[in-house]
């Protein structure tokens, strides 16, 4: 491999590793915007989801990489695994927001932070006492198909992830500009009072707008064990803190800027994996999340939180 | 039944103040622990109870930032790391390098060993452990202090996020750097400390009276700075940041020293764990350590320091003693009902699970913990609530600075104030002369809060200058602008909710105090001279107001009448020794007799010599207030003059009433 493909090939894998790193981000981003709340649960909502994930695949007795399957049955089986991860995922989503989160609702303080971070531990300890602690091997029907790009390699999983990626994205953009709870979701963010005084439900928004980010997490769940061909019950914490740069680095609150951002936390990811190891990816990352907060806290795009006093 | 017996058993203390009780209490605590290992000779309860007491220390110092400054720091274990590995790596035969002339010195010192292994001569650390302990204070203190000066800026939710981050970094280096920290294996042969020739070795004894006298040291400092300037100013900054700010207290640096102070407790008792167990590996110090610091502090209660301790130890006591009994009870269960799902289940390994179930269950059902920090106050009598209302003197208020003759004023000359596009006020002029009183009014979004914003540092001048004294104030912090004599209330009343009428008040006086954490720990003679000075000039104050604060002095400001918080607002502010005093619609919610109340004592402290700026809507207030009037409107400056001229003026008419309504007026007073 010459250098330039092996750049090619990093690139390929980090779209890749952005994709995922966007969806994810795209969870943190909304609920900060609504509920100005860093979401500690979304690590580990995104963790069940790729565990819901490998069940459902599992219950459809897939094993492994062994059983491929084409044409309908493929659409099937993945559409359903997808559906099943985010519907459980936005499920919990709902769940700790009408339960644990509107009680506090109002209250000053780290309060409901620390409570998404009990229930993040909740939701790790739960899997790890009924599934363990080692690495699971994740089914995947994918047929074996790739192409050579010059010296690069592009497999047919890199591409579907990116269409289903690049699909969830418009979908979700296409909410918030163009429909009426899209358009009751950007007012909460400017201004919760007076979106309510205008009559915006708010606790239905707040509602939805959990829906939609852990149900975002669930399909980054499945995506990221179709690309692993693993599932693992501590893959939260890197992908979380990763996602979390990523969404800052766009600009906390922004939705175009989540995607942005995770598209170049996956490349800088892929790059010096490739050139420093991966052992210390964690340590660029973070590093750059402390600058990113010192010289720039509004991110790339700018932050589109309230402005409150 | 409970109470009945503890109050049969405590009749004979019955007698004794609280104070002495408490004493008596921790005489008896103190006591009972001292000789605890004397007549328990069980060498594995001593040692757990030892390592609660590092967990106690260490909960302790996230106490401090957590709880006292509001900071959550969510990988506080890296600072433990950085202690342990500190003593780890300079006690041990993990890093030797060469040995030459240089380190004769601190071989003279016996911080360093020459050896041979054969081969050439190699250094080989030997710091003692009792020096290891102040200077890991030191060194953590350090660390914190470069960490937090970057981040501590941001706002409190970044805040947890970085230092989640930070504690995952640090094991991640641990584990990577294996020529310094021998990587995932851990540091191996740590000395055990020596006292008196004697080594601690693998005894449980020594380290439990170590431990024991850590924990007494750290509850000791932390009551101590609690109750002191620096404790006041971390808790201000918790309830309020900006109007901690607007009072005097410089956040980033009151932060980043409770990060350090936090910090020094976890690289203490980071020497201590490793040198108890003479070994450091990565994985002591990861994301679980943190977290269950957190457990610890949250079920004790945020800020509460006996609190904390409590929860230490019920914590430990959850994982070493109850949960594997409650196990083994299973076990029986399950044999006897020949249930052998109970049999498989171990209830240990769901300690994490019950970690997650208590931050949750406590911020549902019990967010001040089980030993909250503030204690109740006793509610006022009946009597005492109905009693008449008693106008205060000001007797002891000739404190309050008189101007000199002469002196230059406040001058606003030219400020402009944008957000974004929106201007809030443009090309502003206005003067207040030394001793005048001067009325700010103008309809809503006129821009008088933002005036009072742009004045005391709070927002920032597009434009303009505005100068104090001869001072020029534009682009000071908060603080400084309050610092050169310059006190506000806010419209909305910004009180420290949490804090009692006396700890609001004191932090009014802030700057006045020049107090830092060591004289507040050591209680120097100067730095109680100080507090009890404070103490009573703040009291005087609060007289002013007569019995509607002074019998509610102990109480916490959230449950006072409205009317009650603006004044303890205006006491706040007074408590600062201001020169000019900037009140924001001081009698807004007041029912026309206290309005009435109100407006005297200003115009009482201005006769004392206070200048005034005040913005008011009751036009009654502002007519008996002030010599001269300014009018907003649209963030522009429409007239200017004595009371009643502007009253009379065209613009201000139509700005407040329209047209239409002018028209009217101006007639009327044609004919009249």
């Amino acid at each position: 491999m010459t250098s330039a493909d092996l750049l090619l090939q990093q690139v390929i894998n980090g779209l890749s590793l952005g994709a995922m790193y966007s969806l994810l981000a795209l969870g943190f981003t909304l609920v900060y915007g609504i509920a100005e709340l860093i979401n500690f649960a979304h690590f580990n909502v995104f963790m069940v989801g790729a565990m819901v994930a490998m069940l459902t695949l599992q219950s459809f007795g897939l094993v492994g990489q062994e059983t491929v399957l084409t044409g309908l049955p493929l659409i099937g089986t993945l559409g359903a695994a997808f559906a099943v991860a985010m519907l459980v995922c936005g499920g919990i989503g709902v769940g700790i927001e009408r339960l644990l989160l509107r009680p506090l609702r109002g209250v000053a303080g780290p309060a409901p932070m620390i409570t998404t971070i009990g229930v993040s531990y909740v939701l790790f300890n739960v899997v790890l006492l009924a599934l363990g602690s080692d690495a699971k091997n994740f089914p995947n029907p994918l047929p074996p198909i790739a192409w050579r790009i010059g010296g690069a390699v592009l497999r047919l999983r890199e591409v579907l992830i990116w269409i289903i990626a690049l699909a969830l994205m418009v979908g979700l953009t296409y909410f918030v500009q163009r429909t009426r709870m899209g358009k009751a979701m950007r007012a909460t963010a400017q201004d919760p009072e007076a979106a309510r005084m205008m009559g915006v439900e708010v606790d239905r928004v707040v509602m939805t707008t959990f829906f939609l980010s852990s149900a975002l997490a669930g399909a980054c769940g499945m995506i990221f064990g179709l690309y692993y061909n693993l599932a693992k019950v501590d893959i939260g914490f890197a992908a979380g803190l990763r996602a979390f740069t990523a969404a800052v680095l766009g600009g906390i609150g922004n939705v175009p800027g989540a995607m942005l951002g995770g598209v170049v936390i996956g490349l800088i990811e892929a790059v010096s994996g490739q050139t420093v190891g991966t052992a210390w990816a964690d340590v660029i990352i973070f590093g750059l999340l402390v600058l990113v907060l010192i010289v720039r806290p509004a991110g790339l795009m700018g932050r589109l939180a309230p402005n409150k006093s | 039944m409970v109470s009945t017996a503890l109050a049969y058993v405590s009749r004979p203390l019955a007698g004794l103040t609280p104070e002495r009780r408490r004493a008596l209490g921790l005489l008896a605590l103190g006591l009972g622990l001292l000789v605890f290992p004397l007549v328990y000779d069980d060498d594995a309860t001593i040692d757990s109870i030892a390592n609660a007491m590092s967990y106690a220390t260490l909960a302790l110092g996230l106490n401090v930032v957590v709880g006292f400054a509001g900071l959550l720091d969510l990988g506080y274990a890296a600072f433990f790391a950085i202690g342990a590995y500190y003593y780890g790596i300079l006690s041990s035969f993990q890093v030797m390098p060469l040995w030459s002339e240089a380190w004769a010195p601190l071989a003279f010192l016996g911080l360093v060993e020459k050896m041979n292994q054969g081969g050439p001569d190699l250094v080989h650390f030997t710091l003692s452990f009792w020096l290891a302990l102040p200077t890991a204070a030191l060194v953590s203190a350090a660390f914190g202090v470069c960490f937090g000066a970057p981040t501590l800026r941001l706002r409190g939710d970044y805040l947890a996020i970085v230092t989640l981050g930070f504690g995952e970094i640090v094991p991640i280096v641990a584990r990577n750097m294996d020529g310094v920290t021998n990587g995932a294996a851990g540091l191996n042969g740590i000395q055990a400390p020596r006292l008196f020739g004697q080594s601690f070795g693998v005894d449980s004894v020594p380290y439990y009276y170590v431990g024991l006298g850590l924990v007494a040291l750290l509850i000791f400092v932390s009551v101590r700075l609690r109750d002191s300037r620096v404790g006041r100013a971390w808790m201000a900054i918790r309830e309020d940041e900006t109007a901690a700010n607007a009072m005097g207290v410089n956040p980033v640096r009151f932060k980043l020293l409770a990060f350090a102070i936090g910090a020094a407790f976890a690289g203490m008792t980071g020497v201590f764990f490793v040198a108890k167990l003479q070994t450091a590996t990565p994985e002591m110090f990861n994301f679980n350590v943190s977290s269950m610091l957190l457990v610890m502090v949250v079920l004790g209660g945020m800020g509460s320091v006996w609190g904390v301790v409590v929860g230490a130890v019920l914590l430990q006591l959850m994982q070493t003693w109850f949960l594997p009994q409650l196990t083994g009870w299973l076990h029986d269960l399950g044999e006897a009902v020949g249930s052998p799902a109970l049999l498989r289940i171990d209830l240990v390994q769901w300690t994490q699970l019950f970690f997650g179930l208590i931050l949750i269950g406590m911020m549902l059902y019990r967010r001040n913990g089980l030993i909250p920090a503030t204690r109740k106050t006793p509610p006022l009598t009946f009597a005492a609530q109905h009693a008449e209302v008693t106008r205060g003197g000001f007797l002891n208020l000739d404190r309050i600075p008189r101007w000199e003759p002469g002196e230059g004023a406040l001058d606003i000359r030219g400020v402009s104030v944008r957000f974004g596009g929106l201007v809030a006020l443009d090309d502003i002029d206005i003067s207040v002369p030394a001793g005048g009183v001067v009325a700010v009014i103008g309809p809503n979004g006129s821009g008088k809060s933002t005036l009072f914003n742009v004045i005391t540092g709070l927002v920032p001048a597009y434009s303009g200058s505005i100068t104090f004294r001869g001072q020029e104030l534009v682009g000071l912090p908060a603080h400084q602008v309050l610092a050169r004599g310059v006190a506000r209330t806010f419209q909305n009343i910004r009180l420290f909710p949490n804090l009692t009428v006396l700890e609001n008040v004191m932090v009014g006086r802030h700057a006045r105090l020049r107090s830092g954490a060591v004289a507040s720990v050591l209680h120097t003679p100067g730095n109680r001279a100080e507090e009890q000075a404070a103490q009573t000039s703040v009291l005087d104050l609060i007289a002013m107001f007569g019995n509607r604060l002074a019998p509610r002095v102990g109480q916490v400001v959230s449950g006072l009448s409205y009317a009650n918080r603006r004044r303890v607002e205006i006491a706040r502010a007074l408590a600062s020794r201001p020169h000019i005093l900037l009140l924001d619609e001081p009698t807004a919610g007041m029912n026309p007799a206290e309005t009435l109340e109100l407006a005297e004592q200003i115009k009482s402290l201005h006769e004392m010599g206070l200048t005034i700026l005040i913005i008011e809507h009751k036009l009654d207030v502002v007519t008996a207030l002030a010599d001269t009037v300014v009018v907003l409107d649209h963030g522009v400056k429409i007239a200017e003059g004595r009371p009643e001229e502007v009253r009379r003026n065209e613009q201000v008419l139509t700005a407040y009433l329209g047209r239409a309504a002018r028209a009217a007026v101006m007639e009327a007073d044609r004919v009249a």
